[in-house]
Parts: C-alpha cells; sequence; structure tokens
C-alpha cells in the first residue's frame, strides 16, 4: 500500500505556497468559499438547536423517552460523515447540494445537543426550583426564568462541542455539492495544486479553532462562580 | 437486492476493509504511543498539564479532513500520509482524558500512600494509573471511534480504506456499492464503539464500580 | 525515642518560618499530642518525622538515629501514618488497604491474611463482613477505623495520627477515641497525634505540645500540669476558661479523701469510676453538700464525698504542680 515517495524538499518552497494565486482569487473563490461555510454551519446549528431545545425540555421532563431518544441520536452519531452524506444523496428527492449536507450535520448534532440540554436542566438545584414554585411561578415561568437560564452554561458547553464538531463535517460536504472551504480542498487534490488545499484547509482549521475559543469564552462567562463574582 | 449483497463478495471490498481497519489500528497504536508518555510526563506539573491539555483541546477542534489535506501537500498521496493524518487526530482525545484523569486522582490518597512508604513508581501504577484507568479509557475510546470514521477519508488521499468504496459508488452512480460501503463504515463504527466500552468497563477496578453506583443512588 | 532539635521550617519566599526552632522529645510508648490555632505549624511539624517535608533547620532523632539515615521511603514503611481525611484506596478492598504496608515488606501471604483480621477485630469491625468490601460500601466512622488499622497493619513503633478522628460527627468521635485509647493500652505505641481541640488533646495525650502561631512551642508538659500551671496568657486562653473544670475531669472519685458513711440514705449516689467533674456536676445539680460513693463492682457504700473535699483537692492540685 505504498505510495508515491515524498516530495523533495526543494520543490516544496515556491511549488507549496503560491501567494499570487491566493491575492488573484481572493474574492472570486476564497472568500465566497469561508462565507459558504460560515452560513452552512450556521444555518446546521441554528436547526439542530431549534429541534434539540424543546427535545431536551421533553426528554427531562419524561426521562422514559431518555432511552430511546439517546439511541437514535446516537445511532446517527456512530454513522461516518461521507458515509452519510452518501446515503443522503441516494435518495431520491434529496440528491446532490447543500440539502444533504445540512441535513446530516442537523442529524448528527442531536446527539450532544439533547444530551447537554437534558444535562444542563438536571444540573440545576431542586431547593431554587422549589424556592420559584414557592414564590408562586407557573411551571412555564419556572422554565424560562429559573431552569433554561440556570442550565446555559452547560448548554453553551454543547453548542460549542456541536459548532465545531459541524464546521469540521462541513468541510467534507463540498464533496457532494455542498460548497464551502471544503471545495477549495477537493479541487486542490484533484488538480494537485497544493497551495488551494492548503488555503482551504487553514482556513477551515481557523474557523473552527475560533469558534471553539469564542464560545469557551462565552461558556466561561455564564459559569454560576463567575456569576457571582459580578453580582 | 442480490446486487446489494454482492458488493460484499467483491475483491476491492474486503481489501479495502482490511486497510481501513489496519489504517484505523495503527493510527489508534502509535497515538497512544505518542500521547501516554506526555501525560505521564506532565501531569505532576499544573503548568505543563495545563499546556498538554490545552494543546489537546485546540487539536481536537481541527477538523479532520483538514489534517488529511495538509499532510497531502507534505507527504503526497498514499498509505503513509494518511496514517500520520490519522496517528494526529488519534491523539487529542487520549492526550486530554489521560492528563485529567491522572491529575484528578485525589490527593488525600496520594498523601496517605506516600505517608505509608511507597515510592513514586508503586504510586503511579498501584494506584494513579488504575484508579485513571476508566477515563483514559474513555479517551480512548473517543479516539477509535473518530479514528474510524475519519480513516473514510484517507481515500481522499489515496490512502484506500472503505471510502473508496463511496468515492466509487457516487461517481459510477452505483447506489449498490455506495449503500454497502457506507453501511460498513457505520457497523464498523458502532462496533468499535461497544468494543472499546466493553474495554473501559473490563479496565474499570471494581472498587469504583461499586462507588459509583452508590453515587447514583 | 522522638526527638525533635531546634527544628525550623520556612517555605520558600516566604520570611515567616511555619516552625520555630522546635525541641521536645517523645518518650517510647506515649502519646504526644500537639495542638494549637490554624497556623501553628503542628502538622507540618508531624510531617517532619516521617520525612514528607524535610526541615528547613535542625534534625529530627528516632531512637537516637537522625531520621535522615535511611531513605523516606523506607522510613515511612515503619511508621504508621493515619491522617483526617483518611485516604482509603478506593479500588482495593478493605484487607487490601490493610495490607499494603505489609505487602511492600513482603511478609507471606498467610501472614498478611491473619494481620488483617486480627486487626479488623481490634477496631471493632467482623473480619468475614468487611474484608472484601469496598470503602465506598462503608460509612465515614468505619472508614476511619480502617484507617487506624492500616496504619497499625506492619506493627509499626511509632505513628502519626493527623486529627484522625477529625471527619466523623461528635458522638462516634468520642466512641473512636474511647477504643484507640484501649487499644493503646494493649500495645503501647509511641504516638505523635495532631489536634486543634483542646478537649481531644487532654484525653488523648500523655503530654501536650501547645503550638503558637509561627511554629513556637508554648509549653510542653503532662495534660494536669498544663491545666493546673499554665506558663502564659496565651496557653491559659487557649486551653479555655473553664481550666479547672477540665482539671477535675482528670481525676476520679476513687482518688479523692472519703469521709465516712453514716446512713445518709437520700443523698445523691457517685460511683467510683466517676470524674470529679462529673461528681460536681451531679452534687451541684441536686442541691446537696454531699454524695454517697457506691462501688462499681460489689454492693455497698465507700463512703462519702462533699463538695467541699473536691474544691480542696482543686486547689491543692493546683498549688502542687506549681510547687514542682
Amino acid at each position: 500500500m505504498g505510495g508515491p515517495p515524498l516530495v523533495a524538499l526543494q520543490e516544496l518552497g515556491p511549488r507549496l505556497f503560491d501567494w499570487g494565486w491566493v491575492s488573484n482569487n481572493l474574492t472570486d473563490e476564497i472568500i465566497p468559499a469561508l462565507q459558504g461555510h460560515i452560513f452552512l454551519s450556521f444555518v446546521s446549528v441554528a436547526i439542530a438547536l431549534l429541534i434539540s431545545l424543546p427535545t431536551g425540555i421533553f426528554v427531562s421532563r419524561y426521562r422514559k423517552a431518555y432511552p430511546p431518544v439517546t439511541f437514535v441520536t446516537g445511532l446517527l452519531f456512530s454513522i461516518p460523515s461521507l458515509a452519510a452524506f452518501a446515503l443522503l444523496v441516494s435518495v431520491p428527492g434529496i440528491g446532490l447540494g447543500w440539502q444533504p449536507v445540512v441535513i446530516a450535520l442537523v442529524a448528527y448534532s442531536l446527539l450532544v445537543l439533547i444530551r447537554n440540554v437534558v444535562a444542563g436542566i438536571d444540573s440545576v438545584p431542586e431547593e431554587t426550583k422549589d424556592a420559584a414554585r414557592g414564590m408562586g411561578l407557573t411551571p412555564r415561568q419556572i422554565l424560562f426564568k429559573v431552569e433554561l437560564p440556570l442550565a446555559l452554561p452547560i448548554i453553551v458547553a454543547g453548542v460549542r462541542i456541536a459548532t465545531v464538531t459541524i464546521i469540521g463535517i462541513a468541510t467534507i460536504g463540498a464533496y457532494v455539492g455542498g460548497g464551502g472551504l471544503g471545495d477549495l480542498i477537493f479541487t486542490g487534490i484533484s488538480r494537485n495544486f497544493p497551495t488551494r488545499v492548503i488555503v482551504g484547509a487553514v482556513l477551515a482549521t481557523l474557523l473552527a479553532v475560533l469558534a471553539d475559543l469564542l464560545l469557551l469564552w462565552v461558556e466561561r462567562l455564564l459559569r454560576p462562580w463567575a456569576r457571582a463574582r459580578r453580582a | 437486492m442480490g446486487e446489494f449483497f454482492a458488493v460484499f463478495g467483491r475483491d476491492d471490498f474486503l481489501n479495502q476493509l482490511l486497510v481501513h481497519v489496519e489504517l484505523s489500528v495503527v493510527a489508534l497504536l502509535i497515538g497512544v504511543a505518542i500521547a501516554m508518555p506526555i501525560a505521564l510526563a506532565t501531569f505532576r506539573s499544573p503548568f505543563w498539564a495545563a499546556v498538554a491539555i490545552n494543546t489537546g483541546n485546540i487539536g481536537r477542534a481541527v477538523p479532520s479532513l483538514a489534517i488529511l489535506a495538509l499532510v497531502f501537500p507534505l507527504l503526497g498521496f498514499g498509505f503513509t500520509p494518511s496514517l500520520v493524518a490519522l496517528t494526529l487526530l488519534a491523539i487529542p482525545p487520549i492526550l486530554i482524558n489521560a492528563s485529567t484523569g491522572l491529575s484528578q486522582v485525589n490527593p488525600q490518597v496520594i498523601d496517605a500512600a506516600r505517608g505509608m512508604g511507597l515510592s513514586n513508581g508503586q504510586i503511579l501504577r498501584g494506584i494513579q494509573l488504575p484508579i485513571a484507568a476508566p477515563v483514559i479509557f474513555a479517551g480512548i475510546r473517543t479516539s477509535a471511534v473518530q479514528v474510524v470514521a475519519s480513516a473514510t477519508l484517507a481515500t481522499f488521499v489515496g490512502g484506500g480504506g472503505l471510502g473508496d468504496l463511496i468515492v466509487l459508488g457516487l461517481q459510477r452512480n452505483d447506489p449498490a456499492v455506495l449503500v454497502g460501503g457506507s453501511l460498513t463504515i457505520a457497523v464498523l463504527a458502532i462496533i468499535t464503539e461497544l468494543t472499546f466500552g466493553l474495554l473501559e468497563r473490563t479496565f474499570t477496578p471494581k472498587g469504583l464500580l461499586v462507588a459509583r453506583k452508590r453515587r447514583g443512588k | 525515642m522522638i526527638e525533635f532539635r531546634h527544628v525550623s521550617k520556612t517555605y520558600l519566599g516566604s520570611s515567616q518560618p511555619v516552625v520555630n526552632d522546635l525541641s521536645f522529645e517523645v518518650l517510647e510508648g506515649e502519646i504526644c499530642v500537639l495542638v494549637g490555632p490554624s497556623g501553628c505549624g503542628k502538622t507540618t511539624s508531624m510531617r517532619m518525622v516521617n520525612r514528607l517535608i524535610e526541615p528547613s533547620e535542625g534534625e529530627i532523632l528516632i531512637n537516637g538515629e537522625p531520621n535522615t539515615e535511611m531513605s523516606g521511603t523506607r522510613l515511612r514503611r515503619g511508621i504508621g501514618y493515619a491522617i483526617q481525611q483518611i485516604g482509603l484506596f478506593p479500588h482495593r478492598t478493605i484487607a487490601d488497604n490493610i495490607a499494603t504496608v505489609p505487602q511492600l515488606l513482603e511478609w507471606d501471604k498467610d501472614r498478611i491474611t491473619a494481620r488483617v483480621d486480627e486487626l479488623l477485630e481490634l477496631v471493632g469491625l467482623d473480619p468475614d463482613q468487611y474484608r472484601d468490601r469496598y470503602p465506598a460500601e462503608l460509612s465515614g466512622g468505619q472508614q476511619q477505623r480502617v484507617g487506624v488499622a492500616r496504619a497499625l497493619a506492619a506493627d509499626p513503633p511509632i505513628m502519626l495520627m493527623d486529627e484522625p478522628f477529625g471527619a466523623v460527627d461528635p458522638i462516634n468521635r468520642h466512641r473512636l477515641q474511647d477504643e484507640f485509647l484501649r487499644i493503646q493500652g494493649e500495645i503501647k505505641k509511641t504516638i505523635v497525634f495532631v489536634t486543634h481541640d483542646i478537649d481531644e488533646a487532654i484525653k488523648m495525650g500523655d503530654k501536650i505540645a501547645i503550638l503558637k502561631e509561627g511554629g513556637i512551642l508554648a509549653q510542653y508538659d503532662t495534660p494536669e500540669n498544663i491545666l493546673a500551671a499554665p506558663n502564659s496568657e496565651f496557653v491559659s486562653s487557649f486551653v479555655g476558661a473553664d481550666r479547672v473544670l477540665k482539671m477535675l475531669s482528670l481525676l476520679r472519685v476513687s482518688d479523692a479523701e472519703l469521709d465516712p458513711p453514716n446512713g445518709n440514705g437520700d443523698l445523691p449516689r457517685l460511683r467510683e469510676r466517676m470524674t470529679l467533674r462529673d461528681a460536681l456536676s451531679e452534687l451541684i445539680g441536686s442541691g446537696v453538700e454531699r454524695g454517697v460513693v457506691v462501688s462499681d463492682t460489689e454492693d455497698g457504700v465507700r463512703g462519702t464525698l462533699s463538695i467541699e473535699t473536691i474544691r480542696r483537692l482543686s486547689s491543692r492540685a493546683e498549688a502542687g504542680q506549681r510547687g514542682e
């Protein structure tokens, strides 16, 4: 299974990275790819949250539903990404494009998000909810004014993991027509043009790492002890 | 339907399956061989442990395809470049879990052990490693599943593996190959998850299982 | 048997010593209690005996030899060690926990098994029931007993105990203290015992070393002498304003001079083994001057005891100590 020998180092320099190409194609290829990628990721996270929040709240109330929900979302999670894209593409009515990518990305992040919503709600101390009930808040008010705010740090932790995962897997989505930074990578490989590949890969990495750090910072801001210090 | 099952009889199916498993296993083993010594060397110092853990956290955020793609300009196509990339992907979860697991062993237990006359080596082997084992194995499990899933992408840098079948199926518009390949990878991922889950439970000392059960009460 | 010679400890980057020129001697078979407010260096001092912490100055001698003669690890295998949070190994059975040091010393298996059972009995736990359990299955008090058993396992001549009964509720703590004193009566180890509780120090100690903040030795003497004659404002306020009553709790009715009985049927009954403090409490509570002393073992009256006698005893004791 050995491939071609290592590329000779002298060749690496100019062949490896062509800044000229970068400046030439910044606006018509690179920026659109970046924008497309951010858009794809954002939409997927948003849809996933829209599904996971109510589901998570429901499951935290009716614990019997938790095992089957975990099972299904876990199953979805364990299908490797390329396989999932491929399977979705072959479903009539979906085909190539951004649709299979978004569907798969949403399906992947459900497990983490639902699990963290439940964990977040579970972490709210019973005494706090009791006090709220005692003060006359309706269940709906308790949910929105007490439980969800206190559950926020753990939920945000889940959003962080989901976002980073989605940004990463979205790169693969380019292969089935989803666009985004993966496009640069794949065309770069097929045309044997390393600059393209490096630009795509580095930007995708930076995007993922920045999202990770940003959301980590948000998570820290929301932690109870940080809140107490401000109070 | 028949053509679907015929997929599994193909020569290249078996080949690619073996390559996929080979890539995954070797990458995981080397990943453990790199991550564990680093964790063991750094966990005692708060500073270096934090460095290790933060590096691991950043490493986890990096997209799998990006690492495979970055290896390609430097090392070209083939099995070895894919292996290098997958090994790099395997390291972060193990490093993070091993570092955290080892440094979070109850310090009172370690003080008691030192006070009774156990040497540092005996404490590491007899106390810290066994107690941290469940966390370490959870990290190895996460890593294994990630590697098996990412090995699918090795096809893009010529590494072979079951990804080849998926790409083939997409290019030739052959749903049987597509579905066959996809299903196999999914099953492989699930088997990996279950196997390592079992391994994790096996290596959890009985006393810790008992303690866990009690806390759950 | 254990001698502190001008021992000091200052941590790097700090100008104040944590332990300051500590010198005293613990005799063989005695319990020496190190007691004082937080920051007095009592735990640090204890941990210098088995070299978990090394002194900045001075030396510690064990049986006349500096404790640096052998490696720290070897030294510790010969010294029993019991701490407040116990630190039982959660992943090992109770039997394995206790057997730790004997295994290190390579005793043979049968000897270890027998010793484990012997120690479990000694601390009041049924071996058949507890041998194969795990720490998580035991209550705090039971874990503390196992901690003591584990420290005794290799039959070390010296033991270091840092608030070993601290993690338990007061009722169980008293029980553990009594049981430990009973055990010590049988085995007579040399023990350095750390506590912040002066009452525990008085109860447990053959000698007490009171330490001040900054690791300075304020007074080193028997509990009786310290109570009778505290050598400074610090010691007398640390000991407590009820110093004289504490002193009376060290004497028993049987130690006092009894007056002959003369048919005082409805006087309160005082048992021989009662402490004078409890006797005083009983008499004050009944509103009378005098009580009838009865024997624990046989029927029959030994005599009577008056509050006056108790008062005379306490001032005589105080004068006597001061006179020495």
